[in-house]
């Protein structure tokens, strides 16, 4: 009893290190009261002169960044923090946005082929909304034009070539299809679970065949419906170690990648042929 | 175990890629072909983007010549001229072969051509194997010497210009067979990832009558350094030759050829001929399902593209 105490103590001690150190806070709007000064805030001034004063929204993930290793499988992130009761709390994670080129098929003579594209710029490439409550209820409130849903955010990405708006609905019907298939939109909204009233968390599911970018990690305090305090964390994805350097390699010294792998193949070759020969 | 391609960007069963290698070992090993043909088509049903099993298979096919190439070289069945002649028209076809496949990938259209392609190929193939397996099983049960045939019989294309004498094989044609057939091999290598063995070597039989015991070890020459070349171009335009993946696929390929000759050689040759008819008429089968079939999605993705 007394060790998860002492457990307890430590994570929100290291939680308030960590907003002092590495958070951005945002502040939507004016806020009122002296007690909301947090101490990354260099814009309002330290009302209370002693002891600084923990942030409303305070939080963290288990990891720095998602690393895709050799083992990467998709990886699940926890995303914690503490906040300020009464509130609820919406968590948006968006991956790097970017141009993504829709082709649909058709049949065609019997066979199935890509008969029409349509690309759409400022797609991300990841969409992940979790909410501690139905989210509908909390953005009806009036906090939708900060909080997208992803139905919301997919309305702005705009089109390369203009074609008639059901079919441009179609395309981007197709659009998310796919990257539901990829879980890079999961379906389900997340469940953010509030503890003791003020403790929070999250888990974030990253699939296996995620793009790389820096993503941004949201967490928003609603109060009635008010946004009333926002962090954001930059998430960088990417490969690491030997694949990176592969995948560098191939980018940028093509080459020098083809030689390197015809090499390769002619050791590896020559040697398998002079093994088996012997056995 | 899983593991992460860096080029292909998912990840995969460590044991189904090395098994593919294997199984496509296990080919070569048996009937002297590459087995890309098998192994590319393989790759995409297991969800390896089209473009990097062809860039990577090509990979492979280099390994799984060098070690074939070892033995026909030093056994004397390479006609370097031959196959220098071949290589030519390879080099050529390759290079526009890589270029094409840029072109189609670009537009959109570089999944369907291979499935078609290899539909097309597989098929008439796989049928021209199985009946002519099934001609021999049954002309042998009824005069087991059978009658033996010309060493080489003479068609129109024998008249073109450009004749070259080629010792080794015993033969004096145009050079533009030669090169006009390593120019088709080269293509195919470079938008299906195969080496093209089961294309050339019947061809290199039939259609410019070569002694059969010079043409394994010229056609691995030719496709040796096609199979560079398909990567080389590959890895510079596309970007798309997953060293990952072809690694398992090498290592598989190293266990599995010994197997696939050992079994060879307990089979009888028409046995393995209509084993080996069989085995691709079901692959070009079950790449038409996929073409004809509906789709569970009309949507799919083209490459992403992150502007500055």
């Amino acid at each position: 009893m007394l060790r998860a105490a002492g457990a307890i103590a430590a994570l929100l001690l290291s939680l308030v290190a960590t907003a002092a150190t590495a958070q951005r806070v945002e502040r939507a709007g004016p806020l009122p009261g002296p007690s909301l000064g947090g101490p990354a805030d260099s814009s309002v001034p330290p009302s209370v002169p002693s002891a600084p004063t923990v942030p409303e929204l305070i939080v963290d993930l288990s990891q720095a960044r998602v690393s895709i290793t050799s083992a990467f499988q998709g990886e699940s992130l926890l995303l914690f923090g503490m906040f300020d009761p009464p509130g609820e709390i919406v968590v948006v994670v968006q991956g790097p946005p970017a141009r993504e080129t829709v082709m649909r098929k058709e049949r065609f003579l019997g066979l199935w082929l890509n008969t029409g594209r349509q690309s759409f710029d400022d797609v991300p490439a990841y969409y992940f909304i979790a909410a501690s409550a139905p989210l509908q209820r909390l953005l009806a409130r009036g906090a939708g034009g900060e909080i997208l849903s992803l139905e919301d955010r997919l309305s702005s990405i705009r089109p390369v070539r203009w074609r008639s708006s059901e079919e441009l609905a179609k395309f981007r019907g197709g659009l998310v299809e796919v990257k539901r298939r990829e879980d890079l939109y999961p379906a389900a909204f997340g469940q953010v679970t509030v503890q003791a009233n003020r403790l929070f968390r999250a888990e974030l599911p990253f699939p296996s065949r995620l793009p790389e970018g820096v993503y941004d990690v949201r967490a928003y305090l609603l109060r009635e419906g008010k946004i009333v305090a926002a962090v954001s964390r930059p998430l960088p994805v990417g490969k690491v170690g030997f694949n990176a350097q592969l995948a560098g390699w191939s980018r940028q010294e093509g080459a020098l990648y083809g030689l390197g792998a015809i090499v390769m193949a002619l050791a590896l070759g020559w040697l398998g042929g002079a093994v088996v020969r012997r056995l | 175990m899983e593991i992460y391609l860096p080029i292909a960007e998912q990840s995969m069963n460590v044991f189904v890629l090395f098994a593919l290698g294997a199984a496509a070992g296990l080919l070569a090993g048996m009937f002297g072909v590459g087995g890309g043909f098998l192994a590319t088509p393989m790759l995409i049903f297991v969800g390896i983007p089209p473009t990097v099993a062809v860039a990577s298979q090509a990979n492979q096919v280099i390994a799984n010549s060098i070690s074939s190439l070892q033995v026909q070289w030093r056994r004397g069945n390479v006609d370097l001229r031959m196959g220098l002649v071949l290589l030519l028209g390879g080099m050529l076809g390759s290079s526009a072969g890589v270029s094409l496949f840029t072109w189609l990938k670009r537009i959109g259209q570089i999944d369907f051509v291979i499935a078609v392609m290899y539909v097309l190929m597989l098929s008439s193939i796989g049928l021209l194997m199985l009946f002519e397996s099934l001609r021999t099983y049954f002309r042998r049960r009824r005069d087991p010497t059978g009658p033996r045939g010309k060493l080489h019989t003479h068609y129109l294309v024998h008249r073109l210009p450009w004749k070259m004498r080629f010792y080794k094989s015993k033969l004096y044609i145009s050079a533009f067979l030669p090169i006009g057939l390593g120019f088709v091999i080269g293509i195919l290598s470079a938008i299906l990832g195969v080496g093209g063995g089961f294309v050339l070597v019947p061809a290199m039989i039939y259609l410019l009558g070569m002694p059969t015991s010079v043409v394994i070890g010229t056609s691995n020459f030719q496709i040796l350094f096609v199979a560079a070349n398909v990567t080389f171009l590959q890895a510079v335009t596309n970007g798309t030759v997953d060293v990952v993946l072809a690694l398992l696929l090498i290592l598989g390929g190293v266990v599995g050829a010994p197997i696939g000759s050992r079994i060879a050689a307990k089979l009888p040759g028409v046995v393995l001929r209509g084993l080996m008819a069989v085995l691709v008429l079901g692959v070009a089968m079950q790449l038409l399902f996929e073409l004809l079939r509906t789709p569970v999605s009309a949507y799919s993705l083209g490459v992403r593209e992150v502007l500055p």
